[in-house]
């Protein structure tokens, strides 16, 4: 799809906004000069240039409203005759990808706080033997399910050990893939609900300060805010940034889901002064990010600068990627073993995961899906032994508390979405993040389109959606029969054999 | 709706109005035919408008009240347009009671219509 359907609304609108004007004092002269007939147009014009001024300038909770004015009403339109028209007309409830219609209903409505209960049964296509968790005879009673608490350094004794509070983390996106008052709206809704956020590789968090949440600091492959003209590591400036009261953990990014084994790319057209400046790049040229951290080109040496990055900045340190041959990684969980270095935690991304821009081929058709992946990592560990010195994270579409759930059972301990709360920001899929015209001013630099997105109204609803769904863990951990999510495992999940992403299916090799 | 009671009354007041308007127009009050004369809509546009104005007083008092003040706000704005472009303030020496009437209902329409603007159709939800 090209992006022209965005910027025709853009022009479109501009010209509508101001045609309404025009139109009421043409009608008014009519009515003055013609017949005063004419003055029921003017009139009827007047109240829509009046509605039109308030919803472009006195409403914040509608962002396309804000920026496009009157004629994005008519997507509300749409949408308030939408299950009807597209039963019969276009794509079905749950046909949209990535997300579908009713995996973002949800996420909207918990993050507007209302009820999220459905009726008559579920939407789901039952025979498509999707995987399903397992509900216990033996429910256990909601008040005895445990505080959520899972610490991260523990096990290396670390002063700084940190402890996650709420089972759902807000996923690296970098400043740069979001605009600024994007960041600002995570970063306060993260404080608001006491949850913890990661930067993204955007280099020295700036944004994220302003706000005051507990911060994982994400080491991209080109260590942006962290890199020697070279691309290496500058022990010094990592020093300063883990420092800094707000940054608890620090993640090193070895590879992400929708582009593992290739570098972050931020387009030229969403670079800003700032950005190159934040990132210490040049403003005029595509940043692609190596494929790869200059220091890690094996096990030993990846190993070694995890050692590196823990002894420097004295926080608890993990790594992130996405799983792609299994022998590798128990190949590096053997050599974790053999210098006694061993992350503290593992983020385990799914090749499902989002990104802001990656080449197509990257995101359809590299990586192992995260259902896949998460148990091979989870018993690699468990079988080194090493399963207790770490804490795994899991990503990947894990947007609603039932997937959620599924993740934990399968070996996570915690889980990180991205694109959850780009949901609960307003995001409408309009996929284009890598073209600086969101529409709803999420992923773009663009001020007149940011304008929609107010922060305060937004971060109240990012605080909201990791409540809601805090709350419905519980419940899910109430029905398995499990009083802290720590005590999931495989057994929680029904996962039907000849599904075709079956995570118990049989191993590969 | 912050203040139901206040609400209800301003529509009561619009609707008391706008009833009177109406009939004026219907039996043909040689002060309407007189107004109408001048703007050259007599007689389609006196009855259309005394239709409208009845319209509007019984959607005040219905549960549709929101629908109800956005008519009359329009009316209201059409015939303030009306005065200040064509009639003068003052008609037939009254000095200018039939314009304080149109401010009065102009007045309370608005205000209902902002307390009940989240019950307008289509576009209340997001108002
Ligand atoms: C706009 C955007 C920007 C992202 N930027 C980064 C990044 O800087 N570093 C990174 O490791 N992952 C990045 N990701 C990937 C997410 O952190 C996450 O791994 C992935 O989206 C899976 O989560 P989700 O399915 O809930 O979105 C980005 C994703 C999105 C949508």
């Amino acid at each position: 799809m090209k992006s022209t359907f965005i910027v025709d609304l853009e022009r479109a609108s501009r010209t509508a906004n101001i045609g309404i004007v025009l139109l009421c004092l043409a009608s008014g002269v009519a009515g003055y000069l013609v017949s005063f007939y004419f003055h029921f147009l003017t009139v009827t014009f007047f109240l829509l240039v009046l509605l039109n001024a308030f919803w472009r300038h006195g409403q914040t909770s509608h962002a396309l409203l804000a920026n496009f004015g009157f004629l994005a009403q008519i997507r509300y339109l749409v949408e308030s005759i939408g299950p009807e028209f597209r039963q019969y007309l276009f794509a079905s409830d749950t046909e949209e990808r990535p997300f579908n219609r009713v995996e973002r209903a949800e996420v909207y409505r918990k993050a507007k706080g209302v009820d999220s209960s459905a009726a008559f049964g579920s939407l789901l296509d039952f025979d498509r033997r999707e995987i399903k968790l397992r509900h216990s005879f033996y429910p256990v009673d909601k008040d005895q399910i445990e505080p959520f608490d899972v610490a991260v350094g523990e096990s290396r004794n670390l002063e700084t050990t940190y402890h996650i509070r709420r089972p759902i983390m807000i996923s690296a996106m970098s400043y740069g893939a979001l605009g600024e008052n994007a960041v600002r709206a995570l970063a306060r809704g993260a404080r608001l609900a006491g949850a913890v956020m990661n930067t993204g590789e955007g280099g020295t968090p700036k944004y994220h300060l302003m706000e005051g949440c507990d911060l994982i600091f994400q080491i991209g492959t080109a260590k942006f805010g962290v890199r020697t003209p070279e691309g290496h590591l500058d022990e010094d400036k990592l020093a300063a940034i883990a420092g800094q009261d707000e940054v608890k953990m620090i993640e090193i990014k070895l590879s992400q889901g929708a582009k593992p084994g290739k570098g972050g790319l931020l387009p030229k057209e969403k670079i800003t002064p700032e950005i190159a400046e934040l990132r210490g790049v040049p403003m005029d040229e595509d940043v692609i990010s190596p494929a790869h951290h200059l220091e890690c080109v094996d096990a030993e040496s990846t190993v070694a600068f995890i050692g590196r990055v823990q002894r420097v900045g004295g926080l608890p340190t993990g790594i992130k990627f996405c799983l792609g041959r299994p022998d590798e990684f128990r190949a590096l969980v053997q050599e974790m073993k053999r210098q006694d270095i061993v992350p503290d935690f593992i983020t385990v991304d799914g090749a499902e995961g989002g990104t802001g821009a990656a080449p197509k081929s990257f995101m359809d058709d590299v990586g192992m899906p995260l259902f896949e992946a998460l148990p091979l990592v989870h018993k690699a560990l468990q079988e080194s032994g090493l399963r207790d010195r770490l804490v795994l994270f899991a990503s990947g579409k894990l947007i609603n508390p039932g997937k959620q759930m599924t993740a934990l059972s399968l070996g996570a301990d915690a889980v990180y979405s991205a694109r959850g709360f780009l949901l609960a920001l307003g995001c409408i899929q309009a996929l284009q993040c890598n073209r600086n015209t969101c529409p709803v001013g999420i992923t773009t630099h663009q001020k007149k389109l940011q304008k929609g997105l107010d922060i305060e109204d937004k971060a109240q609803r990012v605080a909201n959606y990791i409540e809601a769904l805090h709350h419905d863990h519980v419940e899910l951990l109430s029905a398995m029969g499990r009083s802290s999510s720590r005590w999931l495992s495989e057994e929680n999940v029904y996962s039907p054999t000849r599904a075709p992403a079956s995570p118990l299916s049989q191993e590969p090799s | 709706m912050r203040h139901p009671k206040l609400t209800r009354t301003a529509q009561g007041v619009a609707a008391m109005f706008l009833l009177i308007a109406s009939v004026q127009k219907f039996i043909g009050d040689p002060g309407s035919i007189e107004i109408f004369s001048s703007l050259e809509m007599e007689p389609t546009g006196r009855y259309l408008i005394a239709v409208i104005e009845l319209v509007a007083a019984l959607l005040l008092l219905s549960p549709l009240a929101a629908l109800g003040s956005l008519l009359v706000v329009g009316v209201m704005c059409g015939a303030i347009i009306a005065h200040v472009t064509q009639l003068g303030l003052v008609v037939n020496d009254d000095g200018g009671g039939l314009v304080g009437m149109l401010v009065v209902v102009l007045l309370c329409a608005g205000y209902v219509l902002i307390s009940r603007r989240k019950e307008l159709p289509l576009v209340g939800d997001t108002l």
